[in-house]
């Protein structure tokens, strides 16, 4: 099978990067056009993925294999199922925003901060196509430069610092993954012709010893990228020195490739070690939910809130993704595993929307007032209406407001974990409170109250460029929360799978 | 035998105030004023007149009930959950009474809100309100109760929070939104529940009717709830749920939020809150009856609470000197009596008061803000007084409204409020060893005394005696309650008892006078019903199967309901009965009471006040219920983040482990490398070291 | 395997990229001491030329398929001479390329150099192709004594003799030690040829055998600048000048490779084991020492030094690793270890000019504003050593973690893995300088030719490219060790 569509979206932005760098910063009146187009066609091309797309059957679909590296029996191998196709379809959209928020207000070096986003989107789109690990993971990898750059060149004060964490902190948890995955080639070598691709993978008998050296190396990787507690320190850092693309981008999608990787390769290629050290997993998840929703509390710093309560918000991914092993243990039936699956999906495109909207609208407020201390603000409704609504909109969506798309991933995750363990589905519980706490605070000292200084009496309401961004991504999350169901349709064969695949133990009896 | 309800009617129903509210809400700042009220007004008033069409159906064209999907809202893991409405009699009169309140508020409206700013937005609100109070009571399923249970949430943080300048305002629906979320948590678990078991019991369903189907066997489970010897699962699932009604319903303790509510437009907000909001916790209990009726412990738990609401909301109203505050804590009270109908299994009583209820009580609340209009937008009773003169049309059906709350014969109030009480006996005379009921017995009797007391001293303070206001008018108005507030709080704090303020409005002397017809009219509207709607109704209502099939009771509950039946008779004989019962009495001493401390002998309350200083105390800090949550709960919640985040996050993690480590090895680089001394020697030295060690190591190595 | 039995000179032509360069040396000793004086650009293009035709006559008359032995056996070439000898002309002909500037700058451009540097090909080849102990020897020598001279090349630098006389010095006791080792082994085995030393009988050799392996190993380690036996590699590549080193770190790479390969991996192969339990602890030593030292560098020439250090760590691991995919990942790393240090290093000479020595890393800040192409290329470069994909560097990385695993050093794994990352610290340092930090009042650009810069390009983009399509160049090595 030859070259497709997977192949278009992947490599169309990272050219469009090129041809934005090549016009640099003389031509990036015709350059800003140039990415615009870029990230529409990307995203008007993601569309048949969606369209095209057989719900009924788990197999990888729009396959594209053709010889990569045969040296070492690696293979160029694209394909999407029910996990991934809606992921790379909220990439395309993303990618959008960032862009157009980005139009006039980056005055430094333009055209490398828009080859950056697009070339990241192609990596990124890779990252959730590749369907050959070796190749996965050369996306996964890849794609920590862009972010790198975005953030020490663009990104606040403290922008080393953060950003130097950031990278040391991702590739030190890949580098185990690769020796991980470089290990099961081994195997796969060993049990015939070797073979990179992750079905393969998933195929292999692994022993118990293995799986566990295997589940922790994965752990590291995408404990990191999720992020959970305790290595989620990077984030607060990242987001908040991070320019608004950035922090969209790092909240919207970059976060969601740990979850993707628990989904993709923890649970179907480790299932006995999942079992094993599910409780940890659940631990960490609902510490993040309580722990950092406290955290988020007290945050004084607009975008350090935004991205705690992003932690807070993964913690219900892996929450839902880990519960199928306690489900069957607590009820012997499989009956909520995949709805847990399904709410951790739904979850992971809501934050993707949601969170990308707030950044976008910290964003907004930072470009006019340059800054994000949730103190030099109040009131700000009096001067900016619109933005107001918008904002307080996505606020209630991140407190999981039913009919916004923030409240079906958690509802469907607590409703699946009462079948495991009541004090689970107690404890994620809480965000219902925590969540509202920490979101609506914000929004009552930012937003509400009178006007609190002469910058928010300044504030200009929102042009018509940041108004369509937002009402794009309000369109979308309520949409969402209104009615998940084609989401949900399109996942459930794939998750009903891989509930069977984790559910399966690999070791002999 | 009669069509069936029409599907679509339904659905217009409820569409039509989102409609509007969409229209007036996104073109709210384009459209003129006239535009908003009219295309609110008509929503409603259309969905208001369907629903009076349905109710008709329903009533006395005996409509099959209506249970049909509106579309699929997900599907995974085989459980299907979808929007749709169960239309039934108990539906039927909810809608009734929900649209038809809602549409006096958007009447009344335009003149309340005449010279204010956001006059769209409002309207928005209140028909958005309307649209979510529908979607709660028509829904067939948990998932979509659970939408309108927060969708109300939500407006009403909205209404609250619409004079947004107001610190007070602002801190208030912050609380309300906050408080109710507490309730829902119980209410998402509760809901977590029935998935569970349903699942366990014919495919798990969100579905009201597999969750009906299921409850005897849901009974007979018991939880085992991790650190407890397990309990019953239908006493689990339904004090979960009924967790998420005290926060709606306002029952103790989640009732802090109601109060404060008042911060809104008042008394608009207010009427949505309190004559409609908050129902939807007693609506929801009655609708799940279902459940109930197998839990004796959930109900019991029911009952205590609901009796405390009664009785102690109510002394609150006695202290309390705002007009529209002492009006809410009357409303938290009668909440109470609805909430012990309903723990004594009389779910039909309950939503009887509900209904007559919900007619005094909004005019109650519209006399309290014609008051407040007629007085430029003064709260403070002390400063009224002989107003009766000079607003007539506004005293006497105040009048009306009191009497109906405290429950005098003839008057709707007296046959819902005598039901609860009578039947609260019966549970009392069936389990005469229950603790709980006989509490709850003294609590509704006692609260009958207290009830007719505030209302009355109410209407004297307000409406006779001298008129105060003549040397009041002059005094400035204190604005201290919006100032106290540390704007970093989550929770308000400080003391909120204080007059409210509106400061949008002009504060223009002069003397008092009755306000327009836009506010007199709805007040003459309620009025009648007021009177009327108990007498006609009792009877087939709740004795007549009026509520059809939509109520539950087990076999013993529903023992009581024959005696209650038989007792009452019709509405003639129940009222002269009621003479032979100590409740009349009660009223009539309360009322007398209230005569002589603030008609008679004014210096009296004083007096008294000193002589019980520690209870006035305990009092006027409502239980000091505020003072937990602001002085405890919540500076605990923001240092367990202070904690967390300090030494967690970036103490131990970042401080030891991510920077500790990279520090370490600088220090380490840095040691090292001075061994790179650049004399040749000691290069030449550690190259033979290096040789030498070798040399050494493998030598050994292959010798043993 | 055919030795030739009869001396004819056809038998000669696998010899001939040594019998040319020879020759091409004495042409340019004569070219330039008669025309030198007058055109000064002229040895510098005429070694150009030489390079040239020499890779050209190494594909087109040496270019062998297997195996062959010559000059009494003492002398091997098969593809894997082919391809070093190929790739040490590119090599040495990337490497005068960029330092032509800077040594005209510095009045070093003489024709004295160029033989030089031609002569330690010369060596380069003769290791290459040595099949006995001696050959080796004399390969090891020639190139070292030309690399002495070339670091003191630049007479009035105080800084450059010293750190010559350190390199001299500690060379010759390195290569006494060589001398020894051989001399031991040549004593107890009787004999000095490769193929002949690899009758060794496997298992534990005798007292003396090991006795020789240590002196030998230490040797290698030496060349290699391995711990301990690193002490020069520092001082010498910051000493030396920057042209100079640029040299330095790249072509002899290639010869310690050969070096290793032939005398351990052929000769001794069948003691693997022994020799490998040797190089464990240096390969250890000098990716821990050598990644680590190099954060606290606050000189880029001198951090460079230690990452190459580090580097050599991870080839050694190759030889430990052993077996032909251990070796193939070592030469992989080699080739791939030599590109991009041809290129940063090239960018460190073009970015210095007259009076300005770019060696600290404070002055490439801001680079990218002063020059971009050298920035972006640094950068390319920066990532790629730090092994991040889609770069060679990366593939670089995997083959020898491929090659652990196969042969289960799981510890070595994992502190070559922790390694890695620390090494990401310091490369993102430069980044992070380029990029990142305001140019302050650093000179504009820099005085180097378009050509120059062209191929420099090409060689970032060599690194771009082979990381997206490393399947051919993994194929090549596998194909040569095979």
């Amino acid at each position: 099978m030859g070259f497709g569509l997977l192949s278009l979206l992947t490599w169309l932005p990272v050219a469009g990067g090129v041809v934005v760098l090549l016009l640099g910063d003389r031509g990036i009146k015709a350059g800003r056009w140039v990415a615009l187009a870029t990230a529409v066609v990307a995203f008007g091309a993601s569309i048949p993925l969606w369209t095209g797309f057989n719900p009924d059957t788990f197999d990888y679909q729009f396959v594209e294999r053709v010889p990569w590296i045969p040296a070492l029996h690696s293979t160029y191998f694209f394909g999407v199922d029910g996990i991934s196709m809606p992921l790379i379809l909220l990439t395309t959209l993303i990618t959008i925003p960032v862009i157009v928020a980005a139009w006039t207000v980056i005055e430094q070096r333009p055209a490398q901060y828009f080859a950056a986003f697009l070339i990241m989107e192609g990596l990124m789109v890779g990252v959730f196509s590749a369907a050959d690990a070796l190749l996965f993971y050369f996306f996964w990898e890849a794609m920590l430069i862009p972010m790198f750059l975005i953030i020490g060149v663009w990104g606040g004060p403290r922008r080393v610092y953060a950003t130097l964490k950031f990278f040391l902190y991702t590739f030190l948890g890949s580098v185990f993954m690769l020796v991980a995955l470089i290990y099961m080639y081994m195997q796969t070598t060993s049990a015939g012709q070797g073979d990179y691709s992750i079905a393969a993978f998933q195929a292999l008998p692994l022993g118990a010893v293995e799986q566990k050296w295997i589940f922790f190396a994965f752990l590291l990787a995408f404990a990191v990228k999720v992020p959970m507690v305790p290595v989620h320190t990077w984030l607060p850092d990242a987001h908040v020195e991070a320019p608004t693309g950035g922090s969209v981008v790092l909240a919207a999608i970059m976060l969601k490739m740990g979850g993707y990787g628990f989904l993709r390769f923890s649970l179907p290629i480790t299932p006995d070690a999942s079992r094993e050290f599910d409780w940890l997993i659940i631990l960490l998840s609902l510490i993040a939910v309580v722990y950092i929703g406290f955290v988020a509390l007290v945050q004084t710093d607009m975008k350090k809130l935004i991205a705690y309560s992003s932690i807070a918000h993964m913690g219900f991914v892996t929450l839902g993704a880990f519960l199928t092993y306690d489900i069957v243990a607590a009820t012997g039936k499989l009956q909520g595993a995949t709805m847990g699956l399904s709410g951790a999906m739904v979850q992971m495109i809501s934050h993707g929307l949601i969170s990308g909207a707030l950044f976008l609208c910290v964003g907004v407020m930072y470009d006019r007032v340059h800054s994000r201390e949730i103190s030099a603000y109040g009131g700000v409704v009096n001067t900016m209406p619109k933005f107001a609504a918008f904002m307080v909109l996505f606020a209630l969506a991140n407190s999981g407001l039913p009919g916004t798309s923030g409240f079906v991933g958690e509802f469907l995750v607590i409703l699946a974990s009462f079948n495991a363990n009541f004090w689970y589905a107690f404890l994620a519980g809480t965000t219902l409170i925590l969540g509202a706490a920490y979101t609506l605070w914000l929004v009552k000292r930012v937003i509400f109250g009178a006007v609190a200084n002469h910058h928010v009496a300044e504030l200009t309401d929102l042009n018509a460029r940041e108004f369509i961004i937002l009402a794009l991504l309000a369109v979308g999350v309520l949409l969402l929360g209104v009615w998940p169901a084609p989401l949900t349709h399109v996942m459930e064969s794939t998750l009903q799978h891989l509930v069977q695949q984790i559910s399966a133990s690999k070791l002999p009896l | 035998m009669s069509q069936p309800l029409n599907s679509n009617l339904l659905l217009a129903i409820a569409l039509l105030p989102l409609g509007a509210a969409a229209i007036a809400g996104l073109f709210c700042r384009v459209i003129p004023r006239w535009l908003a009220h009219w295309v609110t007004i008509l929503g409603v008033a259309a969905s208001c007149g369907f629903s009076c069409f349905v109710a008709y159906q329903v009533f006395f064209e005996q409509a099959p009930v209506f249970n049909g999907t509106v579309y699929q809202w997900l599907v995974t893991d085989g459980v299907g959950m979808q929007v749709g409405f169960l239309v039934d009699q108990l539906t039927a009169l909810m809608m009734v009474v929900v649209t038809f309140v809602s549409l006096c508020v958007h009447v009344y409206t335009i003149g309340y809100m005449a010279d204010d700013d956001g006059y769209n937005r409002f309207f928005s609100y209140i028909s958005l309100f309307t649209f979510s109070m529908l979607m709660l009571v028509m829904s067939n399923n948990f998932m979509q109760l659970f939408f309108g249970w927060e969708a109300v949430g939500v407006v009403s943080y909205l209404l609250i929070g619409f004079w947004y300048k107001r610190p007070s305002a602002i801190f208030a629906n912050l609380k309300a939104f906050l408080v109710n979320r507490v309730g829902d948590f119980g209410f998402v678990l509760g809901i977590a529940g029935i998935v569970y078991y349903t699942a366990q019991f014919g495919g798990a369903s969100l579905n009201y009717v597999d969750a009906f189907a299921a409850a005897p066997q849901i009974a007979a489970q018991t939880f085992g709830l991790q650190g407890t010897d397990g309990v019953n699962a239908m006493t689990f699932i339904c004090i979960c749920l009924f967790i998420g009604a005290m926060g709606k319903s306002a029952q103790v303790p989640l009732h802090v939020w109601l109060p404060d509510s008042m911060e809104g437009p008042t008394p608009i907000s207010a009427l949505i809150h309190a004559a409609t909001m908050v129902t939807a916790g007693i609506f929801m209990v009655a609708r799940m009856s279902p459940l109930f009726e197998f839990s004796p412990y959930a109900l019991n738990f029911v009952l205590f609470i609901g009796a405390t609401t009664a009785l102690f909301m109510g002394f609150l109203g006695i202290i309390n000197n705002d007009i529209k505050r002492v009006v809410a804590y009357s409303t938290l009270s009668q909440l109470g009596y609805m909430t012990v109908a309903l723990g004594a299994s009389a779910y039909n009583i309950a939503i009887f008061h509900l209904m007559t209820h919900a007619f005094f009580k909004a005019l109650l609340f519209l006399a309290a803000g014609s008051v407040i209009i007629g007085m430029h937008h003064e709260q403070d009773m002390r400063k009224m007084g002989g107003l009766a003169k000079v607003m007539p049309i506004t005293a006497i059906t105040c009048w009306i409204g009191s009497l109906a709350l405290i429950g005098t014969p003839f008057f709707a109030g007296f046959y819902s409020k005598d039901l609860i009480i009578d039947a609260v006996k019966e549970q009392h005379h069936l389990h005469p060893d229950n603790g709980i009921v006989t509490y709850a017995y003294w609590c509704v009797m006692i609260g009958v005394f207290v009830t007719a007391f505030y209302s009355f001293r109410l209407l004297f303070m307000t409406f006779h005696g001298k008129p105060r206001w003549k040397e009041a008018a002059a005094a400035p108005h204190e604005h201290a309650a919006h100032d106290v507030h540390d704007q970093t709080h989550p929770l308000p704090h400080g003391e909120h008892d204080t007059v409210g303020h509106e400061e949008e409005h002009d504060h223009h002397g002069g003397p008092p006078h009755e306000p327009g017809w836009v506010v007199k009219g709805p007040l003459v509207a309620l009025a009648i019903p007021s009177v009327l709607i108990g007498a006609i109704t009792a009877q087939w209502l709740l004795f007549g199967g009026g509520f059809g099939t939509s109520i539950f009771f087990n076999a013993e509950n529903h023992e009581v309901m024959q005696e209650l039946a038989h007792e009452f008779g019709n509405w003639l004989s129940f009222t002269a009965a009621a003479f032979a019962h100590p409740v009349v009495y009660l009223v009539a001493a309360g009322v007398f009471a209230a005569w002589a401390l603030y008609c008679k002998w004014t210096h009296l309350p004083d007096l008294i006040a000193a002589r019980l200083k520690p209870l006035v105390y305990v009092l006027e800090n409502k239980y000091f219920f505020d003072a937990i949550n602001e002085k405890a709960l919540a500076p605990l919640a923001r240092g367990f983040g202070k904690v967390f985040w300090k030494v967690g996050d970036q103490g131990i993690i970042d401080g030891i482990a991510v920077d500790g480590s990279a520090k370490t090895i600088g220090l380490f680089a840095g040691i090292v490398r001075r061994v790179q001394s650049g004399f040749l020697y000691s290069y030449a030295f550690w190259m033979v070291i290096g040789l030498a060690v070798m040399l050494g190591w493998f030598l050994t190595r292959t010798l043993n | 395997m055919n030795t030739a039995t009869a001396f004819t000179w056809a038998s000669l032509q696998p010899a001939l990229p040594e019998i040319y360069l020879t020759a091409a040396i004495c042409v340019l000793l004569l070219a330039d001491v008669f025309f030198g004086q007058r055109r000064r650009g002229l040895a510098p293009t005429l070694t150009l030329l030489i390079l040239v035709g020499g890779a050209f006559v190494t594909g087109e008359y040496a270019n062998v398929s297997e195996r062959i032995l010559l000059f009494g056996d003492s002398y091997v070439t098969d593809p894997l001479a082919v391809l070093l000898k190929l790739f040490g002309f590119l090599t040495i002909a990337l490497a005068l390329l960029y330092s032509r500037g800077y040594l005209e700058r510095r009045g070093m451009m003489r024709g004295e150099y160029y033989v030089l540097a031609l002569t330690a090909l010369l060596g380069i080849f003769v290791m290459v192709s040595a099949n006995s102990l001696l050959t080796v020897y004399i390969g090891v020598e020639l190139m070292s004594l030309s690399l002495y001279a070339m670091v003191a090349f630049d007479r009035e630098s105080g800084i450059a003799a010293e750190s010559a006389m350190k390199y001299f010095v500690l060379g010759a006791i390195a290569s006494g030690m060589l001398l020894y080792g051989m001399s031991l082994i040549y004593g107890l085995t009787g004999t000095l040829r490769f193929d002949e030393l690899a009758a060794i009988p496997p298992g534990v050799p005798s007292l003396g055998v090991i006795l020789g392996l240590v002196f030998i190993v230490v040797a290698i380690a030496f060349k290699f600048g391995a711990v301990p036996f690193h002490m020069w590699v520092p001082d010498v590549y910051t000493g030396a000048p920057t042209g100079v080193t640029l040299f330095l770190s790249t072509v002899p790479k290639i010869a310690s490779f050969a070096f290793a390969f032939r005398l351990l991996a052929q000769g001794m192969g069948s003691i693997a084991t022994t020799w490998q339990d040797m190089l464990t602890p240096l390969a250890v030593l000098s990716m821990v020492f050598g990644n680590i030292i190099a954060i606290a560098q606050s000189s880029l020439k001198r951090m460079l030094a230690y990452s190459a250090i580090g580097n050599v760590g991870f080839i050694l691991l190759g030889f430990v690793a052993g077996g032909e995919k251990g070796y193939e990942a070592a030469l992989y790393y080699t080739i791939a270890y030599v590109i991009m240090t041809l290129g940063s290093f090239g960018v460190l000479t073009l970015a210095s000019r007259a009076g300005f020595e770019a060696e600290d890393l404070d002055q490439f800040k801001g680079l990218h504003k002063r020059d971009p192409l050298l920035a972006l290329v640094m950068m390319i470069l920066m990532f790629s050593t730090a092994g991040v994909p889609p770069f060679i560097g990366f593939w670089a990385k995997f083959n020898i973690f491929q090659a652990l695993w196969l042969t289960d050093h799981y510890w070595l794994i994992v502190i070559a893995a922790a390694m890695s990352v620390v090494g990401v610290f310091y490369y993102l340092r430069v980044v992070k300088l380029m990029y990142f930090d305001p140019p302050g009042d650093l000179p504009e650009g820099s005085a180097s030719g378009v050509a120059v810069r062209a191929v420099l390009a090409l060689n970032a983009a060599a690194v771009l490219v082979l990381g997206l399509v490393p399947n051919a160049l993994i194929q090549l090595c596998a194909g040569v060790i095979g």
